[in-house]
């Protein structure tokens, strides 16, 4: 048959935007679309980060009471250091919302996966664009949210602009860090569809250590030794602490050599995952 | 499969034996939906082991949360840590009593009403309400209920006070009206559905404002403790029977719980009724 | 000869299949071991198609149509066979394969719910890395083909279905593809809509020179698009030729219609269908068409005369139970 016919062919077809500028085009295009999509669900989003608050408040009303009962602080954090931490927690929380493993069986079973799969681009691409362009919208329906509880809550947050420079990226990082993990383990759906426990089995871990239930200062010392292994913390606790200290410049240049470590970490193991993903994928099901 | 479920369904040939029938009803449409959804979910019998996993890192997570917080004090608000066992008890048998019946149901009415399939629960000669209840039942969501026991028995034994048998029959009391609670609350809600279409947000917030009784509603501040108590009705439902179970419980606190509960009731019966009025006069 | 676009050989897909008896006990026991049977989706199949071509890929539902083009389109990979589209094979999904085909299933949905098409025309455009000109260019005429015009602007979750399927055609269309996969593209549309995306898809074949490969339930979409079909059965190709030579294959009969001057008894000549007045239908061997066309013209004064084949669908009938016996 026509190899060479093909590859004429090939170079017919060139006329192509260039990768870069395309893939700039691609983010930009995810992004807006996806911002104006959730514009319109203001609602909608108010109604479930309303919900969301009410996790932190528990964990920040908890842990004031303690402090002021042990005569104003645990391990240095006061009420209001804690206000401080929780409060940024809602940001954070807000960022590091990425699509959902369990979205992978609805993703697989309605076929949207197929309707991805015949286009030439890697699906991650569109979660990590459209979620981004999430993001934004939530900030700005964040700010209000957390007007009100710092009305109520008086957090103590004095950062030095390095931290707030370190803040602004690593709250990115954190995004991107989760993104690449949820999206391997969601991708577990395409070798058997029983995933649900094992993802309740990894929230509970990332619950407790990540930072995300309790500043990772303030557990046990075999669980902060541990977490310094794992990728959890780079998606909770070091961008909170980033901004609302104690932390060293040194340990904020640390904390992002780490999250982009993870990042590469991620990069790496989506991939491999991906690839045998979609082999068995199109064994089966297609 | 269809005849044993055949038999205990009215003959629709004979109206007289219905009518007769009609007393019983109720518990019959119960006792039938639970079999049929009992024989459903004994065919996935691998969805009780992710169950029970799911159930015991649920668990498993709070507990840890609880032993953090005893680990830097001896009590919380004035609750021991036994106390708070407790309520970690009732909050988990409450969130499984909400899994096993309350959350399904309505979760099918929402979808019922938003595909226009709500129709077939209009057409049928039963209350609509009670039929809307009672259709879906998570059994594998009794596991929470189980476990909630097991920690509300460690919990009790290591209580300073004893718990005496009136003690129990509050218990019991309270959790059943703090239940029904939730439920009315969940079903106006969802009534909600008939006048906006979606409201299934409504209910991730709900889910969220459940969580804050893993805690005895004292510990928070005046306007998420008023809030807990009487907009979401957390309050009755969690720390009123752990209450009970901790010598905190006054006649008051069971008096206004009841008080509570009728109004509840007779505001959720003239919603639902408005409501599917509404549904039936937009799609007639 | 013209190239072939697409070349399939002894392409199959074999799906093992879980097997459970219905039953409480049953359940129970396959928890333990399960047992598998093979399930052949699509047997080995053959067939070339050139540049240009429209092919209809007909079959009863189950018969393995969306199997082969799944694996045409890269989404399956084949138990054995192989095949190449554009030189391409398919399930390795280069790039630059995927860059020239589009699959376009009827019943699928990518265009963006909330939000007006042309947002989602701007997506395809940065997935398909098309530059600013021919982007517009190819756009603005499928808009125009498919009269999308006042509908473009409009989100999507208000259009009707066959609004929504024709800009969802515009939008699988827009990097030009070479090659396109339609599983049914027609699917719940009302008449006057399948016959609008009919004479689309012929008139974009025509500007295009594209090859289309097309599923469908519907023998009028056959008939207007089609030269040339390809039935398919319980995984097996049963017939591929020109649309006119399939009744030839499986209808075992034609239908004659006679107006003769005066009414009269025609039932010596055939099996007599319905007759009012003089008008008569007849339902006869087609080996005998010939004999009996002539005899009646000999014997009887006709007025008017003509032979048909029997409705298409009548014929995909007797081509899918034809099959059915054969299996």
């Amino acid at each position: 048959m026509s190899d060479l016919a093909v590859a004429g062919e090939v170079d017919r077809l060139g006329e192509r935007e260039g990768r870069v500028r395309s893939m700039v085009r691609l983010y930009a295009t995810l992004a807006r679309v996806s911002m104006m999509e959730q514009f319109q669900y203001r609602a909608a989003n108010y109604f479930y980060m309303v919900g969301m608050v009410i996790e932190p408040v528990i964990y920040l009303v908890v842990w004031s009471t303690i402090a002021r009962q042990q005569g104003g602080s645990v391990d240095g954090y006061t009420a209001g250091t804690f206000a401080a931490y929780y409060i940024v927690w809602t940001l954070v929380r807000n960022m590091n919302i990425v699509f959902t493993p369990f979205g992978w069986e609805e993703r697989i079973r309605e076929g949207q996966l197929s309707a991805q799969l015949v286009r030439p681009i890697h699906p991650i691409h569109y979660d990590l664009g459209s979620f981004a362009g999430w993001k934004v919208v939530v900030i700005l329906l964040w700010i209000p949210i957390a007007a009100v509880l710092t009305l109520v809550f008086e957090p103590e947050l004095d950062p030095t602009v390095a931290q707030i420079a370190t803040f602004a990226v690593a709250i990115w990082g954190a995004y991107l860090i989760r993104s690449l993990l949820l999206w391997m383990l969601g991708m577990i759906t395409f070798w058997t569809t029983r995933v649900t426990a094992i993802f309740e089995v990894y929230f509970a871990l990332e619950l407790l250590l990540s930072g995300r239930l309790l500043p990772i200062g303030l557990m046990p010392g075999w669980v902060q030794d541990l977490a310094n292994y794992l990728p959890f913390e780079s998606t909770f606790g070091f961008p909170i602490t980033s901004l609302v200290g104690p932390i060293t410049n040194r340990e904020l240049v640390e904390g992002l050599l780490r999250q982009a470590a993870w990042i590469a970490i991620g990069a790496i193991g989506v991939n491999l995952m991906w690839r045998r993903g979609v082999k068995a994928y199109t064994a089966v099901n297609g | 499969m269809s005849a044993p479920v055949a038999d205990g369904v009215p003959d629709p040939g004979a109206p007289d034996l219905v009518l007769e029938r009609r007393r019983m009803q109720g518990l019959r449409l119960v006792g039938l939906h639970l079999r049929v959804n009992v024989m459903n979910e004994l065919q996935y019998r691998s969805n009780f082991a992710i169950q029970l996993i799911q159930s015991m890192v649920a668990l498993g997570t709070g507990l840890v949360a609880l032993a953090l917080v005893f680990d830097r004090t001896d009590t919380l608000d004035g609750w021991t840590r036994p106390q708070l066992l407790v309520v970690m008890g009732v909050f988990t048998i409450v969130g499984g009593i909400i899994g096993f019946v309350i959350e399904p149901n309505m979760g099918r009415v929402m979808t019922d009403v938003r595909q226009g399939t709500f129709d077939h629960v209009l057409t049928k000669p039963v209350d609509s309400q009670l039929l809307s209840s009672v259709r879906e039942f998570r059994v594998w969501r009794l596991t929470d209920v189980v476990l909630g026991l097991v920690v509300l028995v460690w919990g009790i034994t290591g209580l300073d006070t004893s718990v005496g048998v009136l003690d129990g029959l509050a218990f019991a009391a309270t959790l059943a009206g703090g239940s029904s609670l939730v439920y009315c609350l969940w079903l106006v809600v969802t009534s909600g559905s008939f006048w906006f279409v979606r409201m299934d947000h409504v209910q991730e917030l709900f889910f969220g404002l459940y969580r804050a009784g893993q805690y005895p509603v004292s510990v928070y501040p005046a306007w998420l403790r008023l809030s807990l108590t009487y907009l979401v009705p957390i309050g009755f439902a969690v720390t009123v029977p752990s209450e009970s179970l901790t010598g905190r419980l006054t006649w008051e606190r069971g008096l206004i719980t009841l008080g509570f509960l009728v109004i509840a009731f007779a505001i959720t019966r003239f919603v639902w009724v408005r409501g599917s009025r509404r549904y039936s006069g937009a799609s007639a | 000869m013209v190239e072939d676009v697409i070349r399939v050989d002894g392409l199959g897909k074999v799906f093992e299949v879980p097997v459970r008896d219905p039953g409480l006990a049953a359940a129970a026991k396959s928890l333990g071991k399960r047992r598998r049977r093979e399930v052949t989706a699509v047997g080995a199949v053959s067939f070339s198609i050139a540049a240009g071509e429209v092919v209809g890929f007909l079959g009863p539902n189950g018969a393995g149509k969306t199997t082969t083009l799944k694996m045409l389109s890269g989404l399956l990979h084949p138990s054995h066979g192989d095949c190449r589209v554009l030189g391409f094979q398919p399930w390795r999904r280069e790039r630059d394969y995927l860059q020239r085909i589009t699959l376009v299933m009827g019943n699928r949905n990518q265009l963006q719910w909330d939000l007006p098409a042309l947002d989602s025309f701007q997506l395809t455009r940065a997935i398909y890395r098309l530059p600013e000109r021919p982007f517009l260019a190819q756009r603005d005429e499928l808009i125009e083909l498919l009269d999308l015009g006042p509908l473009v602007d409009k989100p999507v979750r208000n259009l009707s279905l066959g609004e929504r399927m024709k800009a969802e055609i515009a939008n699988s269309l827009l990097h030009r593809p070479k090659v396109l996969f339609l599983d049914e593209p027609t699917l719940g549309l009302d008449v006057t809509m399948q016959r609008r995306i009919r004479s689309f898809l012929a008139d974009y074949n025509q500007r295009h020179g594209a090859s289309v490969m097309l599923t469908t339930h519907y023998m009028a979409d056959v008939e207007a698009l089609c030269e040339r079909v390809i039935v398919i059965h319980h995984g097996a190709i049963l017939f591929d030729g020109p649309l006119r030579d399939l009744a030839e294959r499986f209808a075992s009969h034609k239908t004659l219609v006679v107006t003769l001057d005066e009414p009269a008894d025609l039932s010596a000549f055939g099996q007599v269908m319905e007759q009012t007045g003089a008008r008569t239908t007849l339902r006869i061997e087609r080996s005998r068409t010939a004999v009996v066309t002539a005899q009646l013209l000999s014997e009887h004064d006709v007025r008017d005369l003509t032979v048909e084949d029997p409705p298409i669908d009548d014929v995909i009938e007797l081509a899918f139970a034809s099959g059915a016996v054969e299996q």
